[in-house]
């Protein structure tokens, strides 16, 4: 029997996402356990396997965030597949190698077979480099990896029954999946990246909470440091001992990627600004202003044909 | 006698836009070296100090990026208004307090009276708070006086600065020279200063076209003059001798901060393709296509006009 577990902040976003993507892949004995959240990711995610842990028949626990969509109609086949291995701890659709601390994507990605879906300016989607079925880049490979991304996972019996999600770690969300991930290959078993397909309903703030995330990432590195080969080492141009240099570089670091972020705004401001005078002179040209009631016809006729479908 | 020079790499950016705002500014006795650059700022800017010693007569000199363009007629005016005061070792139209870093704009900027004139996707212009009071009141915070360093596109040295101090050539090739120039004048007991000189900054919207460069002038910058002034090289929430805490503080801050750029991307992409969606589905439309032929014929008739 194949769960599924989900950790609600909010229902409205279940519904539309993730239970949506549940009931799209769930087989005849699957159980879908959707909690409200109790505190922390960290401690809802453990409730849920407290749950299950006791199913004899249980072949895998399916963690997903509220706003994941599984859209995979062979999802419980490649997990059963990827699951075959009896040391595979736990599966995921998006892994990287060389991970060293929470920020994973910075080592080297894998596998990405999901698409970012976003509701602000109108609404779009980024699908990452493994989303489609063709035309991959030369690194796409699924198979073991360092670390997974969070948002949806799968896990072994193995590790629903025998590892939790640190809750000393006192972080709300951030750096659960890499904490576990080092949990299982701690333990001896492997992480594994599967062609899932999974749409992430998401905001384009990547990180809404950089004080937390900031605290989680130290958090995470000072746990594993010297446990787990390259976590907690410096990304690049300092001495892994030297912790003077280490800070002196990664604060010039964040000076540098702050004033490039303020260039990307610049050149997003300006580029808009060049799209709306574009749009302005259309708006404002006799040409458009004159065959408005033209448009306002067809939108009128457009209306009542999709009406009378209806 | 007010001497301007400049270190220029692009000779066309040079006329078009330094050399144009010299013009505007200069009096009878003014001389101009603008010099070749092959190398580093420092470097070129030392010569230019050389050859501007020598003068007797020097009052100022106004080192000014070749992107630069003065467009303030008082200029020469009010550049001898604040170097009337021997106290004054640099002068410049953008400062800040608090800088402990050569990203000084993460400190309090008191003053900017400089407009950004940037010839991407169309051009346009981002004035700063203080470039245009007449149109936009600057905000409380805003003031002209001492301040802890410049944006060094424009800086006016005083014959003293001139005569004893020097860029220094150990640092790099280009960035961090005003930042460490500044220091060198405050530790010599020095005054640097911000006045409402006006400038048009032409540039593009790349603030940082080489991020190693200047993570690497920022930390010889540190390690220089970290200890010499009270704040240098600090950081909030750091322990004054906690390296092993402060590394891993700024390495969390650095990943935090290279992600929400990476979101700054992907929101200015988002942006961008609803607006271009949006302008698509009007082109496209059937009245706008229908009527291209009255658009061409309006635009005809308008030219003959002319």
């Amino acid at each position: 029997m194949i769960a599924f577990g989900c950790s609600i902040t909010a229902p409205d976003v279940y519904a539309r996402c993730a239970e949506r993507g549940f009931r799209r892949v769930a087989e005849p004995d699957s159980e879908i356990v959707a909690n409200a959240a109790a505190g922390s990711l960290f401690r809802s995610y453990n409730l849920i396997m407290e749950m299950v842990s006791g199913r004899e028949d249980l072949e895998a626990l399916v963690l997903a965030h509220q706003d994941a969509e599984i859209v995979d109609p062979a999802f419980c086949t490649k997990l059963r597949r990827a699951l075959e291995d009896a040391d595979v701890g736990l599966v995921g659709c998006v892994g990287a190698i060389d991970v060293r601390n929470i920020a994973w994507w910075e080592g080297s990605v894998t596998w990405a077979s999901f698409a970012h879906r976003y509701t602000e300016h109108g609404g779009g989607e980024v699908q990452a480099f493994t989303w489609g079925n063709e035309a991959f880049p030369g690194y796409a490979r699924t198979g073991e990896v360092e670390s997974l991304d969070g948002f949806m996972m799968a896990l072994s019996p193995w590790a629903v029954r025998n590892l939790r999600f640190d809750e000393e770690l006192a972080s709300q969300i951030h750096g659960y999946d890499l904490d576990f991930c080092l949990q299982v290959r701690e333990a001896g078993k492997k992480v594994m990246t599967a062609d899932f397909k999974v749409v992430h309903h998401h905001s384009l703030e990547l990180i809404d909470d950089p004080e937390v995330w900031i605290e989680a990432h130290m958090r995470v590195a000072e746990k594993w440091e010297g446990r787990m080969p390259g976590i907690g080492l410096p990304n690049w141009g300092a001495p892994h001992q030297d912790w003077k240099q280490r800070a002196r570089r990664a604060e010039a670091e964040a000076g540098a990627a702050q004033l490039e972020r303020r260039s990307i705004e610049l050149r997003a401001q300006a580029r808009e600004r060049q799209l709306q005078a574009e749009l302005d002179t259309v708006l404002n040209s006799t040409s458009w202003r004159v065959t408005k009631p033209l448009r306002e016809l067809s939108a009128a006729i457009r209306a009542r044909r999709n009406g009378s479908r209806r | 006698m007010i001497v301007f020079g400049c270190a220029v790499t692009q000779p066309e950016a040079y006329e078009r836009w330094a050399a144009r705002g010299i013009a505007r500014a200069s009096e009878p006795d003014t001389v101009v070296y603008p010099n070749s650059s092959a190398g580093s700022i420092f470097r070129a800017y030392n010569l230019l100090l050389e050859t501007a010693a020598a003068h007797d007569d020097l009052e100022a000199l106004v080192l000014l990026h070749q992107d630069v363009e003065i467009v303030d007629q008082e200029f020469c005016h009010k550049v001898r208004a604040a170097l009337s005061n021997p106290e004054v070792g640099v002068v410049g139209c953008v400062g800040a307090l608090g800088a402990r870093s050569m990203a000084w704009w993460e400190g309090a900027v008191t003053w900017a009276s400089f407009t950004h004139r940037y010839y991407e996707h169309g051009g346009g212009e981002l004035p700063a708070f203080a470039m245009d009071s007449d149109q936009a009141p600057p905000p409380p915070y805003a003031r002209t006086g001492e301040v802890d360093t410049l944006d060094g596109f424009l800086m006016v040295l005083s014959p003293w600065s001139v005569r004893n101090l020097r860029f220094d050539e150990a640092l790099g090739r280009f960035h961090g020279y005003d930042f460490d120039f500044c220091l060198q004048v405050r530790e010599a007991g020095k005054k640097v200063i911000t006045a409402d000189l006006k400038v048009v900054h032409h540039h593009s919207l790349e603030l940082l076209d080489d991020p190693e460069g200047w993570v690497e002038a920022n930390i010889r910058i540190t390690e220089k003059w970290e200890g010499r002034f009270p704040g240098l090289g600090s950081q909030p929430g750091s322990g004054e001798d906690d390296w092993k805490a402060r590394a891993r503080r700024a390495e969390s801050e650095a990943a935090a901060a290279r992600t929400i750029r990476i979101s700054a991307q992907m929101k200015a992409s988002a942006r961008e393709r609803e607006l271009q969606r949006e302008l698509d589905s009007m082109r496209l439309s059937l009245s706008w296509r229908v009527t291209a032929p009255l658009r061409r014929l309006a635009l005809r008739l308008r030219a003959q006009r002319r």
